[in-house]
């Protein structure tokens, strides 16, 4: 029976939750669930599994775009009932994984993989996104679907890659290096731990619609969204609304986010922030929130030339300075942020230099300091 | 903006139907957007119980109430609620109640 608009509540089942993931397991996996061994990665974006009854298993990584059609899944559905017996699972990053059982079944999954092209050149499902090397950006809505974004996602995210490419299919960084990115400072996502974070930011006040605020907003909730504390209500012609004070506004849009009356998205003022050095695991140093290095680049769609630029250079300096498994973070940390300025060529600007309540502990209390 | 008419009134509404003019409310607008929203028959004292809790916090507040805050003070549990406003509090209750849109990620 379909759904009945007029009798919505007819026939309606709810709260069923996901289907068990045992349901959707390939039989090797199933069968030594729990009883892996020890594993290795035979070529990028390939590995093995090997349990201890001696069964192994093959995974192949391929990038994925994310944000894909129902056709795009399709031709993975394809891939996966011609090679992997109907199999297929995604990352936490995105990427889609194929397994077989069989090393002979290896080489054909994966030459089919690497023909695939979309009709524009770029590959479907290209190979990599495993060990010491790139992997996939965990992205946001964007313009596509967001209203608070102050940048782009998918669009960043393919101008960056792009760059970036060859090092999805290799493994020859000194680490892995997490690059993530969040089209406002909702962060939604991992900017706030991963190597490498581009940010989407503000740098201008919200305009406030007198006219229309107290009927679309909670006044109250404005007021108390606000980190600064530079909202205030007030009363604009006769009509209840909010006053703010831009001396004390940081342009974090937490205002909006509540209030559909106070819009802050500007084509110049809106752009880009990047921060380094965060990362989650406890391998070595402890979980870092990673650090703004770059206040601001402006919004340069489609291919934003400089945010990509500055990416480069970060990650390249690292790549050529750090020490064996040093995550970007721990590198920085090791040499001195003040080294960190002076090899990447990035500009140190008072932006930087932390203002938020308790910042005191992010100042210098030391001599100790490189020149 | 959308309009929408209610008991042979229009009103303005926004895409999701929330109304627009917060001082064009009355019982008949409730009454009437209930039948539009899927609420069979005339709303019962435990609906107007809950609406005008709603209504008498908004106006002394100035923000809707908060859920654990409306269950206490009005005794039904969240539940209930949904029983009689199957879209939950906020998009079933606070609409009907003539409040803006509930805001953030939501």
């Amino acid at each position: 029976m379909g759904y009945d608009a007029s009798n919505p509540m007819k026939d309606r089942i709810t709260d069923v939750g996901p289907r068990d993931y045992k349901e959707f397991l390939p039989p090797v996996i199933k069968r030594n669930f729990g009883k892996w061994l020890y594993h290795e990665i035979l070529e990028p974006g390939v590995l093995v599994h090997v349990s201890a009854a001696g069964e192994k298993v093959y995974t192949v990584r391929v990038g994925g775009a994310r944000l894909m059609s129902i056709t795009h899944i399709r031709e993975i559905c394809d891939i996966a009932d011609k090679h992997c017996d109907g199999y297929v699972r995604w990352t936490t990053r995105n990427n889609i994984e194929f397994m077989v059982d069989d090393e002979a079944k290896l080489k054909p999954l994966m030459e089919d993989l690497e023909k695939r092209k979309f009709a524009g050149g770029s590959l479907k499902f290209p190979r990599g996104g495993t060990g010491a090397g790139l992997t996939n950006i965990v992205h946001t809505q964007g313009w596509l679907h967001c209203h608070t974004a102050a940048t782009d996602a998918s669009g960043v995210v393919k101008a960056v890659m792009d760059e970036l490419y060859d090092d999805f299919g290799r493994m020859r960084f000194p680490a892995h290096v997490r690059i993530s990115l969040a089209c406002c400072l909702n962060m939604c996502g991992a900017v706030h731990c991963s190597d490498i974070a581009i940010l989407g930011v503000h740098r201008k006040p919200p305009m406030v619609d007198n006219e229309y605020l107290a009927n679309m907003c909670e006044i109250p909730l404005a007021v108390a969204a606000c980190p600064t504390g530079a909202i205030k209500p007030a009363t604009v012609e006769g009509k209840k609304s909010v006053a703010v004070n831009d001396e004390k506004c940081m342009y974090c849009g937490n205002c909006f986010t509540m209030c559909p009356s106070m819009p802050l998205a500007d084509e110049e003022g809106s752009g880009v922030a990047i921060l380094v050095g965060g990362k989650l695991s406890n391998r070595i140093s402890v979980p870092m929130f990673s650090k703004v290095v770059v206040p601001f680049l402006p919004n340069e769609p489609p291919r934003w030339p400089q945010t990509v630029e500055a990416i480069k250079k970060i990650l390249y300096t690292y790549v050529e300075d750090a020490k064996k498994y040093e995550r970007l973070g721990d590198w920085a940390a090791r040499i001195g942020w003040e080294r960190f300025f002076e090899k990447t060529g990035l500009p140190f600007t008072e932006h930087l230099i932390d203002d938020y309540r308790f910042a005191y502990t992010t100042w210098r209390t030391s001599t100790q300091f490189k020149f | 903006m959308p309009q929408l008419e209610v008991e042979g009134k229009a009103y303005e509404v926004d895409e999701d139907g929330f109304l627009q003019e917060l001082d064009k409310w009355s019982r008949d607008f409730a009454q009437g957007y209930a039948a539009i929203e899927g609420i069979e028959g005339v709303l019962t004292e435990e609906h107007w119980k809950l609406i005008d809790y709603i209504r008498n916090y908004y106006t002394q507040f100035g923000i809707a109430p908060m859920i654990r805050k409306m269950c206490k003070d009005t005794g039904l549990s969240l539940k209930q609620i949904y029983e009689l406003f199957p879209s939950g509090p906020a998009k079933g209750a606070c609409k009907l109640a003539g409040l803006s849109k509930p805001t953030g990620c939501v």
